[in-house]
């Protein structure tokens, strides 16, 4: 079985989500499947060759890939209180209108 | 075999993720994922990497649960079965793309003899430059949004 095949199509049903889907929390699913899929190229290749620094490059994957999820999580509680919406649509509407209201 | 069913457990559980309106059915989606990759992993020797992936994922998804209620619309409109089967159907194709991929080992002449401890702790300088370069990227946005803002004022 090809893993990197496995990898691309769990990449294509992430990106899918990100670009169809307008909630909020399911756009932090599909990130977080793009970022599995992109981790599980370095596990997988690594085993292998049966070699160690595939593991070790995973690890250092999770740390940023935690930052990246605990900064997307903290904007979209801010949005998500600040204005009342969780729809990301909504949200471009809104910024519209107030920047309608500022030119005014 | 085993391998062939964790796949089409993985790519099933994601599409579902992806498809389930409702908060907890779509994470309770992801976290079956997340188990399974782990699984993946563990059958493939990479014991450090399932771990990591748990913890990783069991962490992640305690938020996630916590924050449900406040990143999902109340009224959202129902899915439906045949569109849950339709679902599963796509990703039992992509499943089958996958397990009978012509392409075979893409990597076979990947050689790189360097064990887990030395390859974790000599490579911390990577770790260091990709976490600085989230936070200039965060910095970089807060500091664009505080000028646009002085700039309307």
């Amino acid at each position: 079985m090809n893993y990197i095949v496995l990898s691309l199509m769990l990449l294509a049903v992430g990106f899918y989500g990100l670009l169809s889907k307008r909630s909020f929390l399911k756009m932090i699913v599909s990130i977080e499947i793009i970022a599995t899929a992109a981790t599980m190229n370095f596990v997988l290749l690594s085993s292998y060759v049966n070699k160690a620094l595939g593991e070790a490059l995973l690890i250092l994957a999770f740390s940023t890939d935690t930052c990246v999820n605990a900064v997307i999580l903290s904007l979209l509680v801010i949005t998500a209180k600040k204005y009342g919406k969780r729809d990301i649509g909504k949200l471009a509407e809104l910024e519209k209108r107030e920047n309608r209201e500022v030119d005014k | 075999m085993i391998y062939e069913l964790i796949v089409a457990g993985i790519m099933i559980s994601a599409c579902l993720a992806i498809y389930f309106e409702e908060a907890i059915y779509s994470l309770f989606s992801l976290t079956i994922m997340f188990i399974l990759t782990a699984l993946l992993y563990s059958l493939n020797g990479a014991v450090y990497a399932a771990l990591f992936q748990l913890t990783m994922g069991a962490g992640a998804l305690a938020v996630f649960f916590l924050l449900s209620e406040e990143l999902t619309e109340k009224n959202k409109a129902k899915n439906t079965l045949k569109r849950a089967l339709l679902t599963v159907a796509i990703s039992l194709l992509l499943v089958v793309l996958t397990i009978f991929s012509p392409a075979d080992n893409i990597i076979a002449s990947f050689s790189c003899n360097v064990l887990f401890p030395s390859a974790l702790w000599e490579l911390r300088n990577v770790d260091v430059v990709l976490q600085s370069l989230v936070i200039l990227t965060v910095v970089l946005g807060a500091s664009m949004v505080l000028y646009e803002r002085r700039r309307k004022r």
